[in-house]
């Protein structure tokens, strides 16, 4: 089995460790955090020098590139320290070059084919997180314009987004399976307020609480079939997944990295602490779980480019590495002790980070609810 | 006898290749261009001979890399030594060119016997050292020195035909007077650890306290932008040799390090103590420059 | 137009290892376009996008100047082709040497207008090449450029003068090295990597330069450098650390 990568995929790789060095230092990353906003200046560059074009076709912009230098790119972000750096607006869209009308490609298209956010996945509401069919918002069909009602909560960079794909329910639908639809909605549009919600992780990222009051649009923005909303949204749900578990991976990267170093250099009772057995055998399991988190997520993004993924797989991907990572930046603070709570070190930042991986996209039990049914499934 | 050239382009520092050439032993010819008051400089400064290349005029110094290259190759020479300047490694590379002979830098032994130059000399920016024996003509490349004065020699001029292809056609002088950190007795060196430019305050009031100037790596001179480039140290920029050379949050990589080699004592400041400079100085202090500096600077007192 | 850029396939001597008896071990680091190069070849590139110039990329040294990687990594930085000399008869080359066979190329090429080259080399840093090539091809060369504009036979160049700057023309060939930080260069991305693959390369056969010396290689070692005290203050009390170095210092070089 041949795991190297492509002469292209390295020069690649260089090239953005080039831009990561110039533009996304890890003062940069640590002041995001401070500050709470999210890597504008960044995403700029990485626009101008190309990364944001990868991935979709040609005739919206975009450069065609298959699944594994995708997470290949990823990866390297978030190895720098940066969460939900790269990659999580390129699936969304991708919902919509399925699904969308012509109109929409361009739309969603043009707007990051020019470096902006085209828009922000609204689906998650106070009273629907896992449990999804529970949304209240409503959508009515009326003389040729939705109206919508209702709040979604806890949508991620809402804010600068041009558009919001909203989820929501036509409160007339007789088949409840059939009763969700999805909307591109302008979040400029009048009846839509946002507001904003402090978190105590991943502040590279806004996190908005949206009210939808009377919200009247074009019947237009309805994306693709309506009453198919999940069957559309489930589609790219894989994909989101494994790019989670690449989130995953490079943030634990950094915190391995960290924590390595450091019990290479901290001395104490007169030797480093990296002497120490039980230092080593943090450090020895820890080295093993992102070797395994490697394969899992490059496994993953070869049965993607093979057209062999299955949602098995990618909810074993995101699974494992939402756990694997947090156990590795768990013992990372360990490591560092108290020394790793202060404002120099960033171990501790990255242990906030990991841990909202294993909720954000798909809590681990719903994983096991995935994956443990269709075992049993199988052998039935 | 051993026929050694200097060569000389737009200044009149040389002292350090005269005593190169007096070390070798032989003839010494100097090539020199730019106005008459350098070869008159040039040759009081312990050369047997002076070639000079006429008055320039407003042509650029560079404009004389062919008649020079012609003039010392067909002299046969055994050594050239050239300053390491911009306009003077312009010409040497002509001179190398039209001799086909190797050029060495980072030189630290040289010795001619029965026309075989022994020449020992860093490698690869300073990681490794190397002996050659050089049987033909060889040129090298060292910091030139200062002025010298005590000799007398005479000047030959030659008409030379300078390249009209490069003219300038406009001269923006510097803002401030150019530094020659090459005499400076004590240097206090900035680098990366300062945040900030308007952090170099404490910089100056230390360098004022001991009498040094101020010297710095090569990212604050280019790029930031808060020296300019006549004072970074380093393997393509000023190579220091002083008493005393003090380092403050300076890591200490190579093409650094290079520069500061010849300094007599080494002092390094830095707040990360694996900084690779630690395993070549003779003092260091581990600790954060903002506290550490200003505290030298008080105990001056 | 014919514009060429002389770039250098090296790697970083920090990422080397020598043994103890002086040999250099390389095949540790990591060799890329050498780190000051892409800063000429966007110059380059700036005035070859304004006149409609061909840009071509000369590199001579041993054989992985020729490799896929080596290519596509020059190629993606915005060079139109390559004409390589790619042998290991250039191992231990010294930069006199690699100048000649460089000059020796564009001769080949034929036509070119203007030579770009970067600062300094990565690996050895002489700042040597760029006039050897001159002095071989018979042009005249300047250093420390930081802008170039014009046309073939009318070039307008700006370098860094003694503190300030000087604007020249040249009204012939001319080559020219850039300051390091003369322009911030681009960073390829995957439309120019991708392109790289496809840019033509052509590799000419090595032909050995007339030296006037011969030189023999007589030793290497590590570096025998000045030895150091190596005395490590202890700076828990700043003040107390300050004292102590400032005694050493007046004890030592009478300060």
């Amino acid at each position: 089995m041949d795991f190297s990568l492509t002469d292209e995929q390295q020069l690649l790789l260089d090239s953005l460790d080039e831009l990561i060095a110039r533009e996304c230092t890890p003062d940069y990353v640590a002041k995001l955090d401070k500050e709470h906003r999210q890597p504008t200046e960044f995403r700029q560059a990485m626009h101008e020098a190309g990364f944001l074009g990868l991935g979709f076709p040609e005739e919206y912009g975009g450069t065609p590139v298959d699944a594994t230098t995708l997470f290949l790119i990823a990866e390297r972000v978030a190895k720098a320290g940066l969460n939900i750096g790269y990659g999580t607006e390129l699936l969304s869209v991708l919902d919509i070059l399925e699904f969308g009308s012509e109109e929409q490609k361009h739309q969603v298209l043009d707007e990051l084919a020019s470096g902006g956010c085209p828009f922000a996945l609204a689906f998650t509401e106070p009273s629907a997180g896992s449990d999804s069919a529970a949304m209240k918002m409503t959508a009515v069909h009326q003389d040729g314009k939705v109206v919508f009602n209702g709040t979604k909560t806890l949508v991620t960079n809402a804010v600068g987004a041009k558009y919001l794909l909203t989820m929501a329910k036509n409160p007339d639908a007789e088949d409840p399976k059939r009763a969700f639809s999805m909307y591109l909605i302008p979040t400029d549009t009048p009846g839509i307020s946002l507001s904003p919600i402090e978190k105590m992780l991943w502040r590279s990222a806004t996190s908005s609480e949206i009210f939808y009051d009377d919200v009247t649009v074009d019947e237009s923005c309805l994306v693709g079939k309506k009453g198919h909303g999940f069957v559309q949204l489930m589609k790219n749900f894989e994909l989101e997944r494994i790019m989670t578990a690449t989130q995953s991976l490079g943030l634990a990267e950094a915190a391995f990295e960290d924590a390595a170093t450091y019990a290479a250099q901290r001395h104490q009772f007169g030797q480093p602490i990296g002497n120490f057995q039980l230092i080593q055998e943090k450090l020895t399991d820890m080295s093993i779980k992102i070797e395994n988190m490697k394969n899992i997520v490059y496994h993953s993004a070869w049965m993607v480019d093979n057209g062999k993924l299955d949602r098995i797989q990618a909810s074993m991907c995101k699974r494992y590495c939402s756990m694997a990572a947090f156990e590795v930046a768990d013992e990372a603070m360990q490591i560092y002790g108290g020394i790793g709570v202060t404002e120099g070190a960033r171990v501790a930042r990255l242990w906030r980070d990991i841990r909202g991986h294993r909720f954000g996209g798909g809590t681990d039990e719903i994983m096991v609810r995935i994956i443990g049914r269709q075992i049993v499934k199988d052998r039935s | 006898m051993t026929n050694i050239w200097i060569v000389a382009v737009g200044a009149a520092g040389i002292e350090n290749l005269v005593t190169t050439a007096q070390q070798i032993g032989g003839d010494l010819t100097a090539a020199v261009v730019g106005e008459r008051a350098i070869a008159d400089a040039v040759a009081a400064s312990g050369v047997d001979k002076v070639v000079w290349f006429g008055d320039p005029g407003s042509a650029p110094l560079e404009a004389f890399s062919g008649p020079v290259g012609d003039a010392v190759a067909a002299a046969r020479p055994d050594v050239v030594l050239v300053p390491a300047r911009n306009a003077d490694r312009a010409i040497a590379g002509a001179v190398a060119a039209k001799l086909a002979a190797p050029l060495y830098t980072m030189i630290t032994d040289v010795a001619t016997a029965a026309g075989v130059t022994t020449v020992t000399h860093s490698t690869f920016g300073g990681i490794a050292e190397e002996t050659v024996k050089v049987t033909g003509p060889v040129v090298l490349v060292a910091e030139g020195g200062a002025v010298i004065s005590g000799g007398s020699a005479p000047i030959e001029t030659v008409d030379a035909a300078a390249d009209t292809t490069l003219t300038v056609v406009e001269s923006r002088p510097a803002e401030h007077a150019a530094v020659d950190l090459s005499k400076a007795k004590r240097i206090v060196s900035i680098g990366r650890g300062l945040k900030s430019k308007d952090d170099l305050a404490l910089v100056e009031a230390l360098a004022s306290a001991l009498g040094a100037e101020i010297s710095c790596s090569r990212p604050l001179a280019e790029g930031v932008d808060w020296f300019s480039h006549d004072r970074y140290v380093g393997v393509t920029g000023q190579h220091v040799a002083p008493d005393l050379y003090l380092a403050i949050g300076i890591s200490g990589q190579l093409q650094h390090v290079v520069g500061a080699r010849g300094a007599g004592t080494i002092v390094v400041v830095n707040s990360d103590k694996d900084a690779p400079y630690f395993s070549e100085c003779d003092y260091g202090i581990v600790g954060d420059l903002y506290t550490i500096v200003p505290a030298i600077t008080e105990a001056l007192k | 137009m014919k514009i060429v850029v002389a770039y250098k396939w090296a790697a970083n001597p920090q990422d080397a290892s020598v043994a103890p008896n002086g040999a250099v071990d390389w095949s540790r680091a990591k060799y890329a376009v050498s780190e000051y190069d892409p800063v000429a070849i966007e110059l380059a590139r700036q005035l070859a996008d304004a006149t409609g110039a061909e840009l071509i990329g000369v590199s001579v040294g041993e054989k992985q100047v020729a490799s896929p990687m080596a290519k596509k990594a020059a190629l993606s930085r915005g060079l139109d082709k390559l004409v390589l000399v790619a042998d290991d008869a250039l191992a231990g080359a010294g930069p006199v040497k690699f100048g000649l066979v460089l000059a020796e190329v564009i001769k080949g090429i034929g036509d070119v207008d203007l030579v770009l080259a970067g600062d300094s080399s990565i690996d050895v840093g002489q700042q040597t090449v760029p006039a050897v090539i001159a002095g071989a091809l018979g042009w005249p060369t300047v250093s420390q450029v930081t802008k170039v504009s014009g046309t073939a036979g009318d070039l307008t160049v700006e370098r860094n003068f003694q503190g300030g700057s000087q604007v020249l023309k040249a009204t012939g060939p001319v080559v020219l090295s850039a300051a390091a930080d003369a322009v911030t260069p681009r960073v390829p991305g995957m439309k120019d990597i991708l392109a790289a693959g496809k840019k033509p390369a052509e590799e000419v056969p090595y032909s050995a330069p007339q030296l006037g010396s011969a030189v023999e290689v007589t030793g290497q070692s590590k570096l025998t450098l000045k030895a150091r005290k190596g005395h490590l203050i202890d700076a828990a009390d700043p003040a107390a650390a300050a004292t102590t170095l400032v005694g050493a210092l007046k004890a030592t070089i009478n300060l």
